[in-house]
């Protein structure tokens, strides 16, 4: 039994709705450019959310501004996810968030000020816990009972659908809004740059001259309903979610295992709960973060699962850039929407295949083909890989 | 509902492998030092020199369970950590401010929250489900529910713990935002085996766990999760709760001797753990070492309330239940 | 004696936390990333560039240039005059 999907919304470089997404997505249309809200020095390609925190705060209506931009941004999508459903007294709704930095956005700023010895605003450090950002989100939307956030690097997004899924298939539940939100941050933007995967060039997924990402901002959320919820919402099941997996490659701290263990568990676990067979994947959106490790392994997993036929693949990353831990969801939007208008995306900046594997992905848009079940995969630091399946069948 | 398999922590207190400590641990000082055991016991050598605090802690903790337990690998790893690897956030804070260049990428990396999980994973060789909660005061509840919906699925033995590591800088925060700490704010950490069935090595069952976050009325979702394991306030032979802020415990005391729990029945936990965020995950450890020690107990409820407006609640019962 | 590798093993030991390894213990010829000699990983790769950056000013853009200059005390010496030679 696929668990219903009723709402979705995104905020991203290429968009500030789901629709606004699509379109770019459509197009061809990266949101990567110069850095121009973040306050950072180095002229980089980032994929920011095209508004100010200013801009969020009056469109939002947020009065309370003592807000990280994580939250802003996660408020956003969760609004636009959770639509005019209503709340009631007799379901149970709660909300699940991911982020990787929190209010690191402000933090940074506080931080700044303090070694600077000027006078630090310390209520700055108020929205630093990531549990914060999600508790700010859900005063915003009323949602009051189970409120949880989720952090595991750049798979966390995927990993909050995934514990939405199993609260309503256990009943603990009866709707939950599950998804990632991360702001752009000089933190984030020095750590990948220390670890030297940080592309001054347009990341360039699956290709051999790939050397790193480009980081990005923004948010997914979607409304995950029970039957006996939606009975009382009256929403629109747009798809399903089949099946997921989370699992450990326990192989290094930051890099992926060459042979691809823990990547190939979580897709080979996700595909056999989902029931669907491999040959009826229509489309994988890949990790595909444009690191020679992570591209060269998730290769090599997509290999291991399906042999000589891997299906369409892409990564959307050179539109959004990498989100962290919104980027699953984000993503999983993505493949909702591949399988709600028959799209399968291109995989932008590609030219050459990887040596070692000599995988193509998509390069342009294919919209003569029915795309029925997507495979959506999103590895994180730490070894934390997870593998969702989504599909029109219940 | 689950068992106890195996329980460790590495705190303030002599918490690691003492049973029985719960009869002798006083009052937390401030100045206190986390007590830590020789980490080379527990941790590869390769691995434990980049580990930060927090890590060793929960490594170390976690390598314990698995070896009392006597399993070969749990099924899952679920950690909850309020505010995560704050010492080495810090010093990547520090670096990207200040140093012109290259930067040293280790505290980056171990900034994250997920790295604990991740290096227990990588320390034991585990390659199942591997979780990190993090919802300030409730993470370590969150975990724990986390964990009963594994239990319920497929799995049959759980890693689960919470760590939270003190940096001296939280007292500068603390005195600047004029925070009400009534004890210490100390590091902790502290991880159990939950297993599916009863065996010879249960310690403990744990009934029911539940987060109410952004709560409205305390004492009502303190009934409604009394009634809903059948059982009511005054069967209730011990209950651990954190008293840190007046307001909120104020109502959680009146609500228990209300409903007929004596007040001698009621322990406030933080003297014991000193302050941080998954404080609650001393207590739970701190009740399992206690219905070790005294027959007496059966129900055993733990109330944290340490943020006023989360509630998390974990209802303990001795094997005998 | 060699000041140069000395040093370059009193800067190692600090940088990457080389807690119980004295100066003596590292040969110039120890494999440094095998298990046979100090067992470093990627991680301490970058940490090195670092190193080779902040005490002697050399940059490497490329992490794979660090991997032959890499290999054991004796390497990174030669790879320190060379660079510092050719500027």
């Amino acid at each position: 039994m696929g668990i219903r999907i009723t709402g979705i919304g995104i905020v991203s470089a290429i968009g500030m709705s789901a629709e606004e997404n699509l379109l770019s997505l459509k197009a061809g249309k990266s949101g990567i450019g110069p850095v121009r809200y973040l306050d950072e020095p180095r002229e980089l390609l980032v994929g920011e959310v095209k508004a100010s925190n200013e801009e969020l705060i009056r469109s939002l209506q947020i009065s309370n501004r003592n807000i990280s931009r994580t939250s802003l941004l996660g408020l956003a999508a969760a609004r636009q996810a959770w639509g005019t459903t209503r709340h009631r007294s007799d379901l149970k709704s709660g909300i699940i968030s991911s982020t990787s930095v929190g209010g690191m956005d402000r933090s940074e700023v506080f931080y700044r000020e303090y070694l600077d010895e000027g006078k630090p605003d310390y209520r700055l450090l108020l929205s630093h816990d990531s549990g914060n950002t999600t508790e700010r989100i859900a005063s915003e939307l009323g949602i009051t009972g189970y409120i949880n956030t989720l952090s595991t690097a750049c798979s966390s997004g995927v990993n909050a659908i995934m514990l939405g899924a199993r609260l309503l298939q256990q009943g603990k539940l009866d709707r939950v809004l599950v998804g990632g939100t991360d702001a752009l941050t000089r933190f984030t933007i020095g750590g990948f740059r220390s670890l030297m995967i940080y592309d001054d060039a347009w990341c360039r997924p699956f290709d051999e001259s790939r050397t790193g990402l480009n980081l990005g901002e923004g948010a997914g959320f979607l409304l995950l309903e029970s039957e006996k919820s939606i009975a009382q919402s009256g929403n629109e099941t747009l798809c399903y979610v089949n099946g997921w997996a989370n699992a450990a490659d326990a192989y290094h701290q930051t890099a992926s295992s060459p042979d691809g263990k823990g990547a190939t568990m979580a897709i080979q676990k996700a595909i056999n709960m989902s029931g669907i067979g491999l040959s009826d994947i229509s489309y994988v959106n890949a990790h595909g973060t444009g690191t020679k490790n992570n591209d060269l392994s998730e290769s090599v997993a997509l290999k291991n699962v399906f042999g000589e036929n891997i299906p369409a693949f892409s990564s959307t990353k050179p539109y959004t850039g990498h989100t962290l831990a919104a980027a699953g969801a984000i993503e999983s939007i993505f493949s909702v929407m591949a399988i709600r208008n028959n799209l399968i995306y291109p995989n932008l900046n590609f030219s050459n295949p990887i040596e070692e594997t000599g995988l193509m992905p998509v390069t342009s848009l294919i919209t003569d083909r029915q795309v029925n079940a997507v495979l959506s995969n999103s590895f994180g630091f730490g070894g934390n890989n997870s593998s969702i399946i989504f599909s029109n069948f219940n | 509902m689950f068992y106890i398999s195996a329980a460790s922590g590495i705190t303030h207190q002599p918490t690691f492998q003492n049973v029985g400590f719960s009869n002798s641990i006083g009052t937390v000082s401030v100045g206190s030092e986390l007590i830590s055991p020789n980490y080379k016991d527990y941790i590869d050598a390769g691995l434990l020199r980049r580990m930060s605090k927090i890590l060793r802690m929960s490594v170390a903790c976690a390598e314990d369970c698995v070896r009392q337990a006597a399993i070969h690998q749990p099924d899952s790893i679920v950690v909850g950590t309020g505010l995560g690897c704050l010492h080495d956030t810090e010093k990547f804070l520090n670096t990207f401010l200040t140093v012109e260049g290259l930067l040293p990428p280790t505290s980056f990396i171990q900034s994250t929250h997920n790295t604990i999980a991740g290096q227990i994973s990588l320390s034991i060789g585990n390659h199942g489900y591997n979780m990190t909660h993090t919802q300030n005061t409730l993470s370590f509840e969150q975990a724990l529910t986390d964990t009963m919906m594994l239990l319920a699925e497929e799995d049959n033995h759980v890693l689960v713990g919470a760590a939270d590591e003190y940096i001296p800088f939280l007292d500068v925060i603390k005195e600047e935002l004029e925070l009400m700490a009534p004890v210490a704010l100390t590091s902790g950490s502290s991880f159990f085996i939950a297993s599916k069935e009863k065996s010879e090595q249960t310690l403990a069952i744990i009934t029911d766990v539940e987060t109410v976050g952004l709560v409205v009325d305390v004492s009502s979702a303190i009934d409604s999760f009394l009634s809903k394991n059948d059982m009511s306030p005054s069967s209730l032979d011990l209950v651990l709760f954190s008293g840190a802020d007046i307001g909120v415990c104020g109502k959680v005391l009146h609500f228990l001797t209300a409903h007929g729990v004596n007040e001698d029945k009621i322990v406030d936990y933080l003297p014991f753990s000193g302050i941080y965020p998954t404080a609650s995950a001393f207590a739970l450890h701190y009740v399992i070492d206690k219905l070790g020690q005294d027959k007496n107990l059966t129900n055993v409820l733990i109330c944290n309330c340490l943020n006023k407006k989360n509630l998390g609640l974990i209802l303990v019962q001795s094997c005998e239940a | 004696m060699d000041n140069l590798k000395e040093e370059l093993k009193k800067h190692i030991i600090e940088q990457l936390n080389l807690e119980d390894v004295r100066v003596e213990d590292i040969a110039d010829s120890d494999l440094l990333f095998d298990q046979s000699g100090l067992g470093l990983d990627s991680i301490d790769a970058l940490e090195l560039i670092v190193l080779l950056e902040k005490f002697y000013g050399i940059q490497v853009t490329k992490p794979e240039e660090g991997k032959e200059a890499f290999r054991s005390i004796e390497t990174m010496a030669q790879y320190i005059r060379k660079r510092k030679t050719a500027v």
